[in-house]
C-alpha cells in the first residue's frame, strides 16, 4: 500500500509499487485528465506535479511517490480559473485537446521556477510534443498567464 | 438563395461535385421520429434535438479529431435555424442510425478535409427545413400566416405583436408537420449571418483546459478489464505457441487470447459499382496475442513477458532500404502509363536545356499522440462498441460481422480522438477488440496498444521513388516533363504525380505499384500529395536554377492558361485552376512580403497549389512562402511559414487558422524527421526517440492570410503539408543549402535537436 496526497487528499493506493502513477491516476483514481501517450516520458502528455516539480508519470513508479503530494490537471485550481487555463481560453490554444493537460501542467511547473520566461525559455523549456501543432499558442498564453500572476 | 424542396425530396444529389462523390440525398421529412409528449426531446430530421428546455443538441456525423468539427457544423445548423449558441451542444451520429433512416446524414467519414465541403449545403439545407417546420407549426399554433413569422434565438416570433414561442413548444408538432414539395426554403442571406464566418470559441475549449474532454481512451464502463495486444512482429508470421504455464499465477488475473489477423475491409468508402482501387486500400492485420486481465498494466506487463513462438515468414528479410533501391532503378526502365499529353518526346528532342533528377519519399506514420485503442463490450444484447474511429460505419459494419450478431443489436458510441491524421481511418484495432471481447462474453474490454505497438503496426504512406526528366524550350520554359514514379502498396495516387497544379504542354507519367509489399497503405495527413507535391515544386525550382530565371515570374509564367493545350480533358476547368492558383500565389507575394530583403543567411522559398485529386475535386487553393536560415555550421532553423488561402466561405476563420498552423507542423515533421524504415521484415522505429516529432522549440512563426469569398468551403486540413515541404526545400537551396531530393532532411542538414 502506498499513502499519498493527490490533489489535495490524502490516498491510500493498493497496487503493485512499481506501477507507473499514470495507471494509478487514471485507472483507480479516475483522474483521466491525465493521458498516455508514449510510455516513455517522450510526449509528455502525462505531466503531473509531485511536489511542485513536472514529472512524466508514465515512468513514474507509484512507490516513488509515496509520502509526497502529486497535483494533476484535475487539481491544478478549485475554479478550474487557473491564470494558464483562463489564457489557454483566450489563445484558443487546443485543437484535439490530449496533449494540453500535460502541456498545461508543464507550464505551471516552469512558471513556479522561472516567473516570467522569454518565449526561447518557453519554447526551451517545454518539451511536451503536440501533434497538431498548438506550439505558438502556447507560447502566448504561459507568457500572458506569467504576467497575470506577477500582477496578481 | 432558394433550393425546391422537390430538388430535396426527389433525393438529387446537391453535393456531388466531380465524377467521384456523388452523394444523394436522402428524403428529408418522413424519417422523423414522433414525439410522444412535449416533455421529451423532439428529434428534427435526425439532425437537431430541441430539449423541453429548449436547448437544441445536434448530431455530429464526423468523428472528433481536433479539426474543430463540432464547433463548425453547429455554427452552421445554429446560423440557419436561428439558435441561441449559447443553448447549443453536440452529440456524436450513431452509425446504426444512419443506416435505418437510409443515411441522413450524408457523409460520414473524417477523411480528405472534406466535411465542410460536402456537408455544408446539405446541412443549411436540413437546419433551414427544420426552421422552416418550426415557423409553420408556429403558425398553425398562432393562426397566423408563417410570413408573418420569423426565427431569432430559438424562439419563433411574432413581429406585430412581439409575440416569441421558444422552438420547444413547437417541436413536436413541426416534427410531425409534412411541407409540400413546393414549399421553397430559404437560406439566411450572407449579410445576416452572425455566427457563419465568426470565430466562434470551439464548443470543447472549456473542457480542454481542465482535462475534462474524454477521448477514446477514457471510457470507462462498469466492471470492464483491459487488454493489451502484440501483433507479429515480422509481417505475414502466423501464430504458432503461446507459453501458458505460470500465466495464472501473476498478478491481474490474466488469460490470454489468440487474435487473428486478415484483410478486413478497405480504409475508406467505395461507392457501389465503383473500382475500390481508386477509392481505398485494403486494410490488413496481421495475427496478434493479447492479455486481458484486472489493469492495463497488468495485461501489458504479462504480455512482455509471453513466451510466443511465430512462424517464419516470406517477408523476413524484407528492408525499406533495399525496396529504395530497387524502386530506383525501376524508374530508369519504361513503366505503365499514367497520363499525359501532348508529346513529351518531341519535346524533349527540340529541347534547349534537359533535365533530369531522382526523388524519394519514405513510409511516413501519421502517429496520432493517444495510442490506438477501442472499448467493446459483447453479450446476449449484442455489441457495444466505444470507438474514435474516424471511419465509424465501417467500424460498426466490423462489429457485427465479427461478432456475428444482427446489425440491428450493435451500439456505437462515438468517441473523441486525440488527433486522428487519417490513421483511425483502418479500423484494425476494432476488429481485434471485438475478438477479445467474444472470447469474454459480458465482461467490457478496454483493448489499448502500446506506443510502440500503435507505431510498428501502423498504416504507412507508401515509400515513393520518383525520376524527372523535363525539357526547357527556348521561351525559358518547361516544355516537356515527364515522371516516372515506383512505390510501394497503394491505392491509385498516380494523381500526386500527374495532377502538376503548374501548367506544361506536353507530359507524360508513368506508374508502377509494388502491391506485394506486405506494408500497410495509409492515409496520412497531405495524402498522395504529401509525396508528390514537394517534389514537383523542387524539380521545377531545379529548372528555373539552371536558366537563371525570377522565381515568381517563373512560376506565374507556369501558371499562364495561354499555355493549356486546348484539347486536355475539362479544359475550362484547367484554366480556372491555374488562374486561381496564380491568383493565390500572387496574393501571397504581395500579403507574405516576397519581395521584403531577406537577412543574411536567410533564404526564401514559395509553393503554390490546390490538392484537387481530379478536375473540380474542390480542395482549397493555398500558396506558402517559408524563410529559413543556415547558420554556418550548416544548420538548420524554420524561422517565418507564411500561407495564403482561397478556402471559399470560411465558416470559423480562427479554426482555418489552427488547421493551418497544425499543417505547418506536421509538414516540418515530415520533412525534417519522419521515417519509417523495414529491416528484416519489421518497422525499426518504435517511439517518439527514434520517430520524433517537431518540438515548440523548432516551431516556426506562421501567419496566415485569407482571401474573402463566400463560395462553397473547401478542405483546409490537409494541403498546408506538401505545399509546406515544396517551399522548405526551395527556401534551403536559397540559403546556399543542398538541394534536398531524399525525405527526411535530416538524412542531410544537421538539425541542432530532434
Amino acid at each position: 500500500m502506498v499513502v499519498c496526497e493527490i490533489n489535495g487528499e490524502s490516498k491510500s493506493v493498493e497496487a503493485d509499487g512499481a506501477t507507473p502513477l499514470l495507471w494509478i491516476l487514471r485507472d483507480e483514481l479516475g483522474l483521466k485528465g491525465t493521458k498516455f501517450g508514449c510510455g516513455a516520458g517522450l510526449c509528455g502528455a502525462c505531466t503531473v506535479h509531485v511536489d511542485g516539480l513536472a514529472v512524466r508519470s508514465c515512468i513514474t513508479p507509484l512507490i516513488s511517490v509515496s509520502g509526497k503530494k502529486v497535483t494533476t490537471i484535475e487539481g491544478i485550481d478549485n475554479s478550474g480559473e487557473h491564470p494558464l487555463q483562463r489564457h489557454w481560453i483566450n489563445s484558443r490554444v487546443p485543437q484535439c485537446g490530449y496533449c494540453q493537460s500535460g502541456m498545461i501542467m508543464a507550464a505551471a511547473a516552469l512558471l513556479g521556477s522561472v516567473k516570467s520566461p522569454s518565449e526561447a525559455q518557453v519554447r526551451e523549456e517545454i518539451t511536451n510534443l503536440c501533434r497538431c501543432g498548438t506550439y505558438n499558442r502556447i507560447v502566448e498564453a504561459v507568457q500572458a498567464a506569467a504576467k497575470d500572476m506577477s500582477v496578481e | 438563395m432558394r433550393i425546391s424542396r422537390r430538388r430535396l425530396l426527389s433525393g438529387s444529389a446537391i453535393i456531388a461535385t466531380g465524377t467521384r462523390f456523388a452523394i444523394i440525398l436522402p428524403v428529408f421529412g418522413s424519417r422523423d421520429a414522433t414525439a410522444i409528449s412535449s416533455n421529451e426531446a423532439v428529434d428534427l430530421l435526425s439532425w437537431v434535438e430541441i430539449k423541453p428546455d429548449n436547448s437544441a443538441v445536434i448530431r455530429i456525423p464526423q468523428t472528433d479529431i481536433g479539426q474543430g468539427i463540432n464547433t463548425t457544423l453547429a455554427q452552421i445548423i445554429a446560423e440557419e435555424m436561428d439558435l441561441d449558441w449559447a443553448r447549443v451542444s453536440t452529440k456524436a451520429y450513431d452509425p446504426r442510425v444512419n443506416a435505418e433512416r437510409q443515411n441522413p446524414y450524408i457523409w460520414t467519414t473524417t477523411l480528405g478535409s472534406s466535411s465542410a465541403h460536402y456537408l455544408y449545403e446539405p446541412v443549411r439545407l436540413a437546419a433551414a427545413t427544420i426552421k422552416k417546420k418550426l415557423i409553420s407549426a408556429a403558425a398553425l399554433q398562432l393562426k397566423v400566416a408563417p410570413e408573418h413569422l420569423h426565427a431569432d434565438q430559438g424562439h419563433v416570433v411574432h413581429a406585430k405583436t412581439g409575440r416569441r414561442i421558444p422552438f420547444s413548444k413547437v417541436a413536436a408538432s413541426a416534427a410531425e408537420l409534412q411541407l409540400s414539395e413546393q414549399f421553397p426554403v430559404e437560406y439566411k442571406p450572407v449579410a445576416q449571418r452572425r455566427l457563419i464566418g465568426s470565430s466562434v470559441p470551439a464548443l470543447e475549449l472549456k473542457a480542454m483546459t481542465a482535462g475534462e474532454k474524454r477521448f477514446g481512451i477514457d471510457i470507462d464502463v462498469p466492471g470492464m478489464r483491459f487488454a493489451a495486444i502484440s501483433q507479429s512482429p515480422v509481417y505475414g508470421a502466423k501464430l504458432l505457441k503461446v507459453e501458458m504455464e505460470g500465466i495464472r499465477k501473476l498478478s491481474g488475473n490474466p488469460s490470454v487470447v489468440r487474435v487473428s489477423g486478415k484483410t478486413i475491409g478497405f480504409n475508406s468508402p467505395v461507392p457501389e459499382g465503383e473500382d475500390p482501387d481508386l477509392w481505398a486500400a485494403e486494410v490488413r492485420c496481421d495475427d496478434a496475442i493479447a492479455v486481458v486481465a484486472d489493469t492495463w498494466w497488468q495485461a501489458k506487463t504479462v504480455l512482455e513477458g509471453l513466451d510466443i513462438t511465430w512462424s517464419s515468414s516470406k517477408h523476413r528479410a524484407l528492408s525499406s532500404e533495399k525496396m529504395f533501391v530497387e524502386f530506383a532503378q525501376r524508374v530508369n526502365s519504361v513503366l505503365p502509363k499514367s497520363g499525359g499529353q501532348g508529346n513529351f518526346e518531341r519535346a524533349m528532342s527540340r529541347a534547349d536545356q534537359k533535365l533530369s533528377a531522382l526523388y524519394s519519399y519514405p513510409y511516413v506514420e501519421a502517429a496520432p499522440l493517444e495510442p490506438m485503442n477501442c472499448t467493446a463490450l459483447v453479450d446476449d444484447n449484442g455489441v457495444q462498441l466505444w470507438t474514435n474511429s474516424q471511419f465509424p460505419d465501417d467500424a460498426w459494419r466490423i462489429a457485427f460481422e465479427t461478432a456475428g450478431v444482427d446489425p440491428n443489436d450493435v451500439t456505437l458510441h462515438l468517441m473523441a480522438a486525440g488527433g486522428g491524421f487519417g490513421r483511425r481511418l483502418h479500423n484494425d484495432i476494432v476488429y481485434q477488440a471485438i475478438q477479445i471481447a467474444c472470447q469474454h462474453r459480458g465482461i467490457p474490454i478496454k483493448l489499448l496498444a502500446t506506443r510502440e505497438e500503435s507505431m510498428k503496426h501502423s498504416y504507412y504512406s507508401p515509400l515513393t521513388v520518383a525520376k524527372f526528366d523535363a525539357a526547357v524550350g527556348s521561351d525559358g520554359t518547361v516544355d516537356g516533363w515527364r515522371c516516372r514514379v515506383a512505390s510501394s502498396f497503394a491505392p491509385d495516387q498516380s494523381y500526386g504525380a500527374t495532377r502538376l497544379p503548374f501548367v506544361v504542354p506536353n507530359t507524360h507519367f508513368e506508374y508502377e505499384r509494388h502491391m506485394s509489399v506486405p506494408v500497410p497503405f495509409g492515409w496520412v495527413r497531405g495524402v498522395g500529395f504529401a509525396q508528390h507535391l514537394w517534389m514537383n515544386f523542387s524539380f521545377l525550382d531545379e529548372i528555373r536554377l539552371a536558366i537563371g530565371a525570377d522565381a515568381i515570374g517563373f512560376f506565374r509564367a507556369h501558371l499562364d492558361p495561354s499555355r493549356i493545350p486546348k484539347d486536355v480533358d475539362e479544359y475550362d476547368l484547367a484554366v480556372d485552376r491555374a488562374l486561381r492558383t496564380r491568383r493565390v500565389l500572387d496574393y501571397c507575394v504581395e500579403k507574405g512580403g516576397w519581395s521584403n530583403e531577406k537577412p543574411p543567411g536567410v533564404g526564401r522559398g514559395i509553393c503554390a497549389s490546390d490538392s484537387d485529386y481530379y478536375p473540380g475535386f474542390g480542395s482549397s487553393t493555398k500558396a506558402a512562402m517559408v524563410d529559413i536560415v543556415l547558420d554556418k555550421k550548416g544548420s538548420l532553423t524554420v524561422n517565418r511559414v507564411f500561407i495564403a488561402i482561397d478556402a471559399g466561405t470560411v465558416i470559423n476563420p480562427d479554426i482555418v487558422k489552427a488547421q493551418l498552423e497544425g499543417g505547418v507542423a506536421f509538414a516540418l515533421s515530415t520533412a525534417l524527421y519522419s521515417e519509417i524504415s523495414v529491416k528484416n521484415g519489421s518497422v525499426e522505429q518504435s517511439n517518439f526517440h527514434d520517430y520524433p516529432v517537431l518540438r515548440m522549440k523548432k516551431m516556426p512563426r506562421v501567419e496566415v492570410a485569407m482571401i474573402p469569398s463566400d463560395s462553397t468551403p473547401l478542405g483546409v486540413g490537409e494541403d498546408a503539408v506538401p505545399i509546406t515541404i515544396a517551399a522548405l526545400v526551395n527556401a534551403i537551396v536559397d540559403a546556399g543549402g543542398p538541394r534536398i531530393r531524399r525525405l527526411p532532411i535530416s538524412r542531410e542538414i544537421r538539425l541542432e535537436d530532434s
